[in-house]
């Protein structure tokens, strides 16, 4: 009986033991949604490309942490013709692509596999263009007129005019290295869609298995760079904000995503805690179907801006994880101009100028959002309903409309809604993926351009800005561009948000980059004292 | 016995083709099967038939068999009742012999008057407060899922206590014991209404047995109340409190599906609430057939059990076989 005692004892004991090195090379990440892909070139949800971007794949170029400048991934050196058309990049030697129960690479990455990835999203004849369809890589389709192949280390990029932001789009997300080899394997076995949810790239982790609730990463040993010193990384989703901090304090969770905005202040208490909060561009918006009356006219545009709090909006519904703002480009951008004239609260005035335009306020408003979007993370519901009270209050009716995706889509293009409020999510640095897809005439509604705004004065601009190859010029166009969208109203911009993170304070080198997602590689854990 | 035994399976299959009727209309009827001029009567055959032959159909979310997820989901749920109902026993069988010893004394009306307290909250309630309240008092305990995800147990007999244990190889008794600490509020929710009921079950029979005459023969003999307690009255409360607890055994599972929804316990109510969420909606005659098959033959188990353990039960049962052959003689 004695024996017993002891033998469970010790077993006791060597459980103990092996739990603490269990969990140190372990990470649990608790995110908010399941990735919709593993593939940064067909998703742009924030929950994709955490799964993807840093994890699984590597950009030919990335943008440094610290001096925001451009720096060597995949490719070691790059260099620009005179005329500035073409753009040589050299490519780094020895670098493995990821095996899977299905796939084992056959040969080293190569400029084959860099043709690929890009033909893929420009060229429509290849058998893999049909599988993504989407605007937020419309910039690449701007810029490039081809791609091609020096030597199998050698890739040369040209293009349609001089153009200084190749290298932000190449540092964008959706400019990843797949692999040519696994795609040519997939296509053969007639399985093409498998590319982008069992992904093969060369990134410091490989995707193990995934389900809706869990993804399982394992660090990948033949990584060509500093290998990740986490063994385990798993992504475990957890769509309540309240129960992802509980999961933080209780140890289930080592870092957590978007905690609730009301706890935030609570959370910035905690001392075993650290709160990141990285600014980013993404920005909440109200748009007017500028093609329907009564948002058709222009001062009635203008007077029920006024008539919208957003200082108490922001503050009430965001906290500490938004900031308010007046125009559409964060003022992080280099195109941001901070003249554009700000709008400020004036219900009575709001209500005044309503009426001496005969506006019809027994009409109902039809405010339109998405709900359960998955892409971008504010709370819609509550700011149409804030929305909702403020319009009351100078006595115009209004009526919200929570939609799922599908639905919400046939409704957008239906064009049956007066105001819709939702957000955008910015990957690239460069102000044009924001500009083109809100206001060009040539987007499509569900393509972004939600306020139907089409006038050939900004289209000029915006091809102006885009094609002018002077950089202060460029920033002399963008600036006009603002203020004749601040003066013409299509969208009231509400606020930027920040991206909010919260971790234990034992997890050292996370670093979350605003624009592509977090990035788990020099991520270590050291032992709690 | 045998005849015993015979009406008990005949019981099986008349409820079990009322509750195959049932699934077959509501798995027929959201696919449209129903309606045109199919043949009702071949089509439930080839239903019972499918069903036979483990052919259950397939889940529209991840394409795997409905039935190995349904019987693991309910593995887990069945985990989490045997566990409460370990620990209610522990607790309240003991309470419930004080409070019913000692009838309309202080401690029964201590004791019955947490009972009625407890049986009076929600268990939903409980849950969501048992989430926040432990952390309050500073104990860190795991409030979602059944297992960390740092543990990769493969799935060999569904009850994931018996599967951690079997992965022992790779991560010794952690998985076992993680798994194990993310039982504990759960399992006290659970227990809690158990307890409730189990105490009344037991104050009940016990107070009734106290005053039979051959308790009062036994206290004439002599026999101290110890005594009295472990050789007749114990023997005597049991079959009763048994039988009351079997009509309970729907109540508890319908409980401790709610309480998974609130602590995410991968079991069969998060299973189902996720299933109808997604529109998987096979999985809802899944359930009802798993369920109310598992409430069917342990009803039937606990019946037969209770005849071996108490010679009373069996009297009384051949008396109505009796009965009603007289009755059958007359009519």
């Amino acid at each position: 009986m004695r024996i017993l005692i002891v033998f469970v004892a010790s077993l006791f004991l060597n459980g103990c033991y092996q739990k603490e090195s269990e969990k140190i090379d372990s990470l649990v990440y608790c995110t908010e949604n399941a990735p919709l892909s593993f593939n940064p070139q067909i998703a742009h949800d924030v929950a994709t490309l955490d799964a993807s971007t840093y994890q699984l794949y590597n950009r030919l170029i990335k943008t440094d942490p610290i001096s925001q400048s451009f720096v060597a991934d995949l490719a070691t050196d790059w260099s620009i013709s005179a005329d500035k058309l073409s753009y040589t990049f050299y490519l780094r030697k020895k670098v493995q692509f990821h095996q899977s129960e299905r796939f084992t690479p056959s040969r080293f990455f190569n400029a084959d596999d860099v043709l690929f990835s890009f033909k893929r999203l420009l060229d429509e004849s290849t058998a893999y263009y049909d599988l993504y369809q989407d605007s937020f890589t419309m910039p690449l389709h701007y810029l490039l007129r081809d791609i091609q192949k020096i030597d199998d280390y050698t890739v040369k990029f040209i293009l349609k005019k001089p153009n200084a932001t190749l290298l932000a789009n190449l540092a964008a997300p959706y400019s990843v290295i797949l692999s040519a080899e696994y795609a040519q394997q997939l296509s053969e076995a007639k399985d093409n869609e498998r590319i982008d949810y069992s992904p093969i790239g060369t990134g410091p982790y490989q995707l193990k298995n995934a389900t809706q609730a869990l993804q399982r990463y394992e660090a990948f040993p033949r990584y060509w760079g500093k290998k990740a010193q986490i063994k385990h990384l798993i992504y475990a989703v957890t769509p309540s904000s309240t129960k992802r901090y509980t999961k933080l304090l209780s140890g289930e969770c080592d870092v957590i995503t978007y905690p609730a905005p009301s706890q935030l202040k609570q959370i910035g208490r905690n001392s075993q805690v650290i709160l990141n909060s990285t600014p980013t561009e993404n920005v909440i918006y109200l748009a007017f179907n500028t093609q329907k009356y009564p948002f058709k006219r222009l001062q009635v545009r203008k007077s029920i801006s006024l008539a919208i709090d957003r200082q108490t909006l922001v503050k009430a519904l965001f906290f500490q994880s938004a900031v308010i703002t007046n125009s559409l480009l964060s003022n992080r951008s280099w195109a941001f101009n901070p003249q554009v004239k700000d709008v400020i609260y004036n219900a009575q005035e709001s209500r005044k100028q309503l009426q001496n335009l005969n506006f019809d306020f027994k009409q109902k408003l039809i405010i339109l959002i998405a709900k359960n979007d998955a892409a971008i993370s504010p709370n819609f519901p509550k700011t149409a309903e804030f929305i909702q009270a403020n319009l009351a209050e100078i006595g115009v009716n209004s009526k919200i409309i929570s939609l799922p995706p599908r639905e919400l889509k046939r409704r957008l293009v239906r064009a049956d809604y007066d105001i819709y409020i939702s957000g955008m999510n910015i990957q690239s640095n460069d102000p044009d993926s924001l500009f083109s897809s809100l206001l060009s005439c040539n987007i499509k509604v569900l393509e972004g351009n939600t306020s139907r705004w089409c006038s050939p004065e900004t289209d000029k601009l915006l091809t102006a800005a885009r094609l002018e190859n002077r950089f202060t010029q460029r920033i002399l166009n963008y600036y006009k561009l603002q203020s004749f969208v601040q003066e013409m109203r299509p969208y009231l911009a509400i606020a930027h948000v920040f991206r909010m993170d919260a971790f234990n304070i034992n997890i050292k080198g996370l670093y979350v980059d605003p624009l592509a997602g977090i990035n788990f590689q020099h991520v270590n854990k050291i032992k709690e004292p | 016995m045998f005849i015993y035994l015979l009406r008990r399976c005949n019981l099986i299959f008349i409820t079990a083709f009322i509750l195959t009727v049932l699934t077959f209309i509501l798995e027929h009827w959201h696919n449209g099967a129903l309606s045109g001029e199919s043949n009702y009567v071949s089509a439930y055959y080839q239903y019972i038939k499918a069903l036979l032959e483990g052919d259950w159909g397939y889940s529209i979310v991840d394409k795997l068999p409905i039935l190995d997820k349904g019987l693991i989901a309910f593995a887990s749920t069945l985990e989490l009742c045997f566990l409460a109902c370990l620990c209610a026993s522990i607790i309240a069988i003991p309470l419930g012999i004080f409070a019913g010893l000692d009838r309309n004394h202080r401690l029964d009306y201590i004791i019955m008057s947490i009972v009625l307290i407890t049986l009076a909250l929600p268990v939903f309630w409980m849950s969501i407060l048992m989430t926040m309240l432990p952390h309050f008092f500073g104990f860190n305990l795991p409030i979602d899922g059944n297992i960390s995800p740092i543990y990769e147990v493969p799935v060999r007999t569904g009850f994931l206590l018996i599967d951690s244990l079997l992965s022992v190889n790779t991560y010794h008794f952690d998985a076992f014991f993680d798994h194990l600490a993310h039982l504990i509020l759960p399992t006290i929710v659970l227990s809690l209404f158990l307890i409730t009921e189990i105490i009344r079950l037991t104050r009940h029979s016990i107070s009734i047995i106290m005053q039979t005459n051959y308790i009062k023969a036994a206290k004439a003999k002599g026999l101290s109340r110890l005594e009295i307690i472990f050789r007749h009255v114990l023997k005597n409360a049991l079959p009763s409190i048994i039988h009351q607890l079997r009509v309970q055994i729907s109540t508890i599972i319908s409980f401790a599906m709610t309480i998974e929804i609130v602590f995410s316990l991968p079991g069969a109510g998060t299973w189902l609430y996720n299933s109808i969420n997604n529109a998987d909606y096979i999985a809802l005659p899944t359930a009802i057939l798993i369920i109310s098959g598992f409430i069917l033959i342990s009803s039937i188990l606990i019946d037969i059990f209770l005849m071996l353990i108490s010679p009373i039960k069996r009297e009384t049962l051949y008396v109505n076989i009796k009965n009603k052959c007289l009755h059958m003689f007359y009519f």
